[in-house]
């Protein structure tokens, strides 16, 4: 039964990182650069939620709704402010920028709100007992609003025109480019895609531990661990890879402290280079 | 204010090494290190370690370098054959294996506690008042040499293979040259600066404890590689100094604006940081000062 436990504790963890795992996967297909400010973007969505819910008392959803609709926007525009300038340059000149964003973003959130911890107004539920399983509040929470979520992308992806234009400016921009696709429209709406999944991530993470300045950074290697479970370059795959990946965390929870779980997430991210670098479900592409 | 130059310049030219350090793995190799904070905490435990436990501060200083080049050198195996994306986050990654490791593994590194009364180097030598020039001389001295050292293999054909590897890695290879092993050597060059730099640190402050090593020192390296030039030792120096004069005014600002803390005002710092990175990559992605380039000078017409 304790491994029921766990492993339902890891599906949730999993779906946790789903989101952003999916929305970092997409600047990787996208726009071809892994963005390191995926953790700073957490904790700004966050925080921007908390303001939302505590400050000016709006109920935890809106809250959260605001909070993506904010952060995609903030998105959109540090694309326009840094990354377009960019565009063009070497991928690793891109990956440095991101950094320089995440250094700004996360200060700036620490200068505001300073290093103390916080909490959303939520009330405490009492989890809900299965036989010997036990069920959080947070734990549904989090499984219907990822699977909702997912099921959005899933069908933008396959289902609208703009998520057709997604998956043709991923595969071959200059083609997608002959063939009419606004790339700049695209981009534009992928940021703002990937700014509102990853505060609707930050909320769940907000809700299951507490919010404070490094709590998106404390995800970073989470995050990208799963993604290149997935194979980068593949959004729903990181999915797959996200679910692993909060398994995996969990079980191994049996053998080391809960305090190495970024540890583990960076052996599995070496493991995985060594042997599977195109992820687990891709197949081998020649790239230098 | 002697004591507060002599801090100042001591700091200067640790981070200057870590810069160097980065300038060769980044500038000349291509290769993004977003984990120099957590080798330079590697380089400070394993000297403060090793000389807390008897070993001679210098032998514990050497030992460090050794320490960090090696694990340098481990860790861009695991993603050499790959894009730089890669080692960016496996860099990363390892940085924050370092950092836990030095907060959970109380029998190795005393937790939180920190490492006190670490052993200096020539302390035998000179009083305690004149120890801090004598110290200085000594960070300046390593500087120099690390300096001298890197200056020479950015001109020696090492130095141009590693940068035609940056440029590209396909013609190079095309060329002859083999690509893994020139990188993976440029890592465990920069690996001893970083180890280097760890042990002074250790020496400075002769107590080291987790909360000394944020992700600040990354953020230095870079702007000062950014601000220097990519491949440019001398601009690199430059870029170390006036990064470090920008940032030590910020202190200054307390005087302007009362109600800031000092975390608000490490916040503060770290968002300019940012924000000049940005600026920089976008303005002016050069430098400073240009980086060595062979030049032939072909017969005259």
């Amino acid at each position: 039964m304790h491994f029921v436990q766990l492993l339902v504790n890891g599906i949730v963890t999993g779906l946790i990182v789903a989101l952003p795992a999916l929305a970092l996967s997409f600047t990787f297909a996208i726009l071809r650069f892994a963005n390191f400010a995926i953790g700073a973007m957490l904790t700004f969505g966050a925080y921007t939620a908390y303001v939302l819910n505590v400050a000016a008392e709006w109920p935890l959803v809106w809250a959260a709704c605001g909070s993506a609709v904010l952060c995609g926007l903030v998105c959109v525009a540090t694309d326009r402010a840094v990354y377009r300038r960019l565009r063009g340059r070497t991928s690793v000149t891109l990956l440095v920028a991101s950094m320089g964003v995440a250094f700004f973003f996360e200060n700036i959130v620490r200068l505001v709100f300073g290093n103390s911890i916080r909490g959303f107004d939520v009330e405490v539920a009492r989890p809900i007992r299965l036989g010997e399983l036990r069920v959080n509040h947070e734990q549904i929470v989090t499984l219907s609003v990822t699977c909702t979520a997912l099921f959005l992308v899933w069908f933008l992806l396959t289902r609208t025109k703009l998520g057709r234009a997604m998956r043709a400016v991923a595969d071959d921009p200059e083609l997608a480019a002959v063939r009419g696709v606004d790339s700049d429209r695209v981009i534009a709406w992928t940021w703002f895609i990937v700014g509102g999944l990853t505060a609707i991530a930050a909320v769940l993470i907000g809700l299951d531990g507490a919010i404070e300045p490094l709590m998106g950074w404390n995800y970073v290697i989470i995050v990208f661990a799963a993604a290149i479970l997935g194979g980068l370059a593949s959004p729903m795959a990181a999915v797959a890879g996200a679910l692993l990946l909060g398994v995996v965390e969990e079980l191994a929870t049996l053998a080391l402290p809960s305090t190495y779980r970024t540890g583990v997430a960076f052996a599995l991210i070496a493991l995985l280079l060594l042997f599977r670098p195109w992820g687990l479900f891709g197949k081998p592409r020649v790239e230098r | 204010m002697t004591a507060y130059l002599l801090t100042i310049v001591t700091l200067v030219a640790i981070a200057a090494i870590v810069g160097l350090a980065l300038n060769v793995q980044w500038g000349l190799g291509g290769m993004v290190n977003f984990g120099l904070g957590g080798f330079y905490t590697l380089g400070a435990y394993s000297c403060a370690i090793l000389a807390t436990s008897g070993v001679p501060p210098l032998g514990a200083m050497l030992s460090a370098m050794a320490i960090c080049a090696v694990a340098c050198m481990l860790v861009s195996l695991i993603s050499l054959r790959l894009s730089e994306d890669y080692l960016a986050i496996v860099t990363l990654g390892f940085a924050e294996c370092i950092r836990l490791v030095v907060l959970n593994e109380a029998w190795l590194t005393q937790g939180a506690l920190g490492i006190p009364g670490i052993p200096r180097p020539f302390s035998d030598r000179v009083g305690a008042d004149a120890y801090p020039v004598l110290f200085v001389a000594f960070t300046l001295g390593m500087l120099a040499l690390v300096y001298a050292l890197f200056e020479r293999i950015a001109r020696s054909p090492f130095g141009r293979a590693l940068r035609a590897v940056r440029e590209d890695p396909v013609v190079a290879s095309t060329l002859g040259k083999r690509v893994w092993w020139l990188r993976m050597r440029a890592f465990g060059l920069g690996g001893v600066a970083i180890g280097a730099a760890g042990s002074l640190h250790a020496f400075y402050y002769t107590y080291i404890d987790p909360a000394q090593f944020g992700p600040i020192i990354t953020a230095y390296a870079f702007m000062a590689v950014i601000a220097g030039g990519r491949g440019s030792h001398l601009g690199l120096l430059l870029g170390a100094g006036s990064v470090m004069v920008l940032l030590e005014g910020t202190r200054f600002l307390k005087d302007w604006i009362p109600f800031l803390d000092a975390g608000q005002l490490a916040a503060l710092r770290l968002s300019l940081i940012g924000l000049g990175l940005v600026l920089l990559l976008i303005y002016r992605p050069q430098g400073l000062w240009p980086e060595y380039r062979l030049r032939v000078d072909g017969p005259r017409t």
